[in-house]
């Protein structure tokens, strides 16, 4: 036929009718989404390219073909020709199942391959051989050759090596001094402890901190020689001069001779010394360590060179800041090897630096025993320049390449955290060594003061005791003590607490109701508030002794209005009635004059109609017998109070007791018991 | 009362996502934290369709709701958004919120005039209360301030962006989802996309 038709074959767009319903409308079968079509490309993946018996139809078939009605045509027919795995694979109920087996084998297979290797390297039940490899070929005369050469390059040097050492042996033998002996045993050891490097002929060494992270310009660097010129000399003229029956000079005891540059030489230590008009009230030495004559051996003396850099370094970095510091009212004043600030004023911190060339020190400025060398603020100032060399030094962590380095922990955290403008300008601020260590001297100036102040205060004052508990770990600017004051005998039920926290400048008392007190670095202040307190102390003793006696309170008051205005703080007062009602204490009593007797003042109170009968002597009557018949049941209920109650005081110095509260006791039994 | 300046400057970026919708990017400096960089990305979430279409005329439109996801980070992200420039191209809108600062006890008051591309838009004024952490407990105190300053036309309805976090710990990305709110609003008023 030469008719040729072009056929076109085209995919329906659509879908297949599923189901007719009775209304005649059609369910139409729903394109498959995305994932759906998606298992089902997964489904044809052929893993392993085994069930290859569908042969070309099934791998084209999987090769990827989008027509739909196509594919469920292929489909069919490669699962008409497979066996039973066709069958397994139309009936499978999830779309990935295919795919997850298939994994699942792979993962077996390899954790018995792994097993494997694990049993295999124990080499207790299975032991894996080599396959002996073909031996190459190589020339045997050839490899036998290079190895030749290679072993007599090594010998050579290795010969060498021993030539030289045979000869300077030899020299140091035919010369009798131990010395030269030891001079490479002794530079090993020197190199051990110091940086040492060869420069042309000469040893130079390096004794600055520069590695440890000090920026201090002036270097140390020290020069090793021999030191047996020196040992010919010193002998020539010991026999030249032994006629004369002088002492030999001492043998050097090492074999090495250190020479340390002028400007370190000899002792150097760091005076810190806090002085209130004459007294010296604490001082340290920092630094001072044992002399070192000049023939000494090398280690002390190059120790004693690197301690001299370091109080060099020390004070000119002190003296640094103690120019540009503006913060404080009186800026420090730098006097040649004097730093001289002020702490409180007449109470001066003075920081020297004693250096000594000829290597004799005059012992430090005696001090009295009774002070001890104030080994804080030793300890401080290394620490603090030890500090400054660290941050040179390192630089926290991390280091990344596209920012800033250096910058500390809390700062980088600035920007995720928000943190506003006046944070990170708190952040930027850093104190100087020497803000530091007037604040450290200012908070040990304001601690001892408080510790003998508290104690002069226990001695004199008796009546309410005065315990004062020290914490043990404290702060470098930071103190604690807690006060108690209790009466003795009666520490079960009266007794007053205060914390007072010792800050630089100011103490912090926090009392026992939660009140905070911020007092200034005056003596006077803590004072008056501890007189306070014991004022108040004794009222509320008496009040919770009155509770055990049965006396009832009638008001009580802590700070006074009433009565003589006290010339520090208030006075504190309160009235208790007895336990049948017929007699009234009242108690005033007054911070002011608390060293005196007339601290604590004791009236009795009686009813208005009492009858008195008064003595002959005084124009005050004092009643000695009350006569209480005619309001006999009655007390002071029902009186006609605007007759007023009668106060009589009492003198406590006659009374029975041995303290306040004693005699309290005794008086308000006494009282109790009036019919 | 304090006078310094405060500068807010905002920067748009839209990104090029997947067909459904168009991510944006909106970068943030506020002046009073000058160590971070704050970065809103919205994300249209679509609400799902598979199964919803029943004939294939039926166009499916999405009811767009924008899923906000922000960023506190430090100043080199500003950098870091140069490096991404094939995913988010850089529109170049630039809305600036620029005015005096004043103090006034525990308020702070900003007055902020909103410039968009040397456009003048609009005055913004931002009311701080510094002791409180929780907008809860101050709003009714914020509001009486606000009336003070404003008397009967202040508004009293809380932001959109507070509403859900009235009692959670108020942070700084709050305030600037609010001058987000704003300017976007400020965006839209003008009719310029």
């Amino acid at each position: 036929m030469s008719n040729s038709v072009s056929v076109s074959v085209e995919v329906p767009l659509e879908n297949l009718v599923q189901e007719i319903t009775y209304d005649g409308m059609e369910l139409l079968q729903q394109p498959l989404t995305m994932s759906e079509s998606l298992a089902k490309l997964a489904q044809r993946i052929d893993f392993c390219g085994k069930d290859e018996e569908g042969g070309a139809g099934s791998s084209s078939a999987a090769a990827g073909s989008t027509n739909e009605n196509g594919d469920v045509k292929e489909e069919d027919t490669v699962n008409g020709e497979g066996g039973p795995d066709s069958n397994f694979k139309t009936s499978q109920s999830w779309p990935w199942e295919s795919v997850r087996n298939k994994i699942r084998s792979a993962l077996t297979e390899l954790s018995v391959l792994g097993d494997i290797l694990t049993i295999a390297q124990k080499k207790q039940y299975m032991v894996l051989d080599p396959v002996q490899a073909e031996p190459s070929d190589t020339k045997p005369p050839a490899v036998l050759m290079y190895k030749k050469k290679a072993l007599g390059a090594a010998s050579q040097v290795l010969l060498g090596g021993c030539e030289r050492l045979r000869a300077s042996m030899n020299e140091a033998k035919s010369r009798p001094s131990l010395a030269t002996l030891d001079f490479h045993i002794e530079l090993l050891r020197l190199r051990q402890n110091w940086r040492l490097r060869k420069v042309g002929n000469a040893i130079l060494g390096d004794l600055s901190y520069r590695t440890a992270g000090s920026r201090f310009p002036q270097g140390g660097i020290f020069e090793v020689t021999k030191a047996e010129d020196d040992t010919e000399e010193g002998m020539a003229d010991a026999l030249s001069t032994s006629s004369q029956s002088q002492p030999p000079p001492p043998k050097p005891c090492s074999a090495l001779r250190v020479t340390v540059p002028n400007e370190l030489q000899g002792i150097a230590y760091i005076h810190v010394h806090v002085q209130k008009d004459q007294d010296t009230l604490s001082f340290a030495n920092i630094g001072l360590p044992a002399p070192a004559p000049l023939d000494a051996h090398w280690q002390q003396r190059l120790e004693a060179a690197q301690n001299v850099l370091f109080c060099k370094e020390l004070f000119s970095v002190l003296a640094r800041e103690a120019v540009a510091l503006h913060s404080m009212p009186i800026p420090p004043l730098v006097v040649g090897n004097q730093i001289t600030a002020t702490l409180f004023p007449g109470i001066l911190l003075i920081i020297g630096l004693c250096h000594s060339i000829t290597g004799k020190t005059q012992s430090p400025p005696a001090v009295s025993s009774k002070l001890d060398h104030n080994h804080v603020l030793e300890h401080s100032l290394h620490q603090l320049l030890r500090e400054v060399h660290r941050t040179n030094s390192h630089i926290p962590l991390p280091h990344p390449a596209t920012a800033p380095i250096g910058i500390s922990r809390k700062r980088r955290l600035g920007g995720p955290c928000a943190y506003d403008r006046q944070t990170l300008l708190n952040m930027t601020k850093k104190e100087g060594i020497l803000e530091e260590i007037i604040k450290q001297s200012q908070h040990v100036i304001l601690r001892l003061r408080a510790m003998y102040f508290l104690d002069t205060l226990a001695k004199e004052i008796k009546d309410p005791l005065l315990v004062a508990h020290w914490a043990s770990i404290n702060a470098v600017t930071h103190s604690c003590v807690r006060i108690t004051l209790v009466s003795s005998g009666y520490d079960m039920c009266a007794r007053t607490q205060l914390v007072i926290h010792i800050k630089e400048k100011s103490l912090k008392a926090i009392l026992k109701d939660g009140k905070a007190i911020n007092l200034s670095y005056e003596p006077q202040e803590l004072k008056d508030l501890l007189l306070c307190q014991i004022a108040i102390h004794q009222i509320m003793a008496l009040q919770s002794l009155s509770k055990c006696l049965g006396w009832t309170v009638l008001s009580s008051c802590s700070h006074l209005g009433v009565g003589n205005c006290e010339s520090t703080g208030n006075a504190a007062g309160c009235m208790l009635t007895s336990p049948n009602g017929k007699r009234i204490l009242a108690v005033r009593s007054s911070p002011q004059a608390f060293m005196s007797a007339a601290s604590i003042q004791v009236f009795i109170g009686y009813p208005p109609n009492a009858k008195y009968t008064t003595q002959q002597n005084n124009n005050n009557p004092i009643p000695m017998e009350v006569d209480d018949t005619s309001a006999a049941t009655l007390g002071f209920e029902g009186m006609d109070l605007a007759a007023g109650v009668r106060y009589k005081s009492v003198r406590l110095d006659k009374l029975e007791g041995k303290n306040f509260l004693n005699k309290m006791e005794m008086l308000m039994a006494v009282l109790a018991d009036v019919s | 009362m304090k006078n310094c300046k405060t500068i807010f400057i905002l920067i748009f970026v839209t990104g090029t996502g997947n067909q459904v919708g168009q991510r944006t990017l909106h970068i943030l400096h506020n002046s009073e934290y000058p160590a971070s960089s704050f970065a809103l990305l919205e994300v249209p979430v679509n609400a799902a369709a598979s199964g919803a279409a029943s004939n294939t005329n039926q166009s499916s439109t999405p009811a767009p709701t924008v899923k906000t996801v922000s960023l506190v980070a430090d100043n080199l992200f500003d950098l870091l958004v140069l490096k991404m420039a094939p995913v988010y191209t850089s529109k170049k809108i630039k809305i600036e919120a620029k005015g005096p600062r004043f103090e006034l006890g525990d308020f702070v008051v900003k007055l902020g005039s909103v410039v968009m591309s040397q456009n003048f838009k609009g005055i913004l004024v931002e009311v701080e209360y510094r002791p409180c952490i929780m907008a809860d407990a101050c709003w009714d105190l914020l509001m009486e301030f606000v009336q003070g300053i404003f008397g009967h036309n202040a508004v009293s309805s809380v932001p959109r962006t507070l509403q859900p976090r009235m009692k959670e710990v108020y942070t700084p990305l709050d305030t600037m989802h609010q001058y987000m709110d704003q300017f976007s609003a400020f965006r839209k008023a003008a009719g310029i996309r």
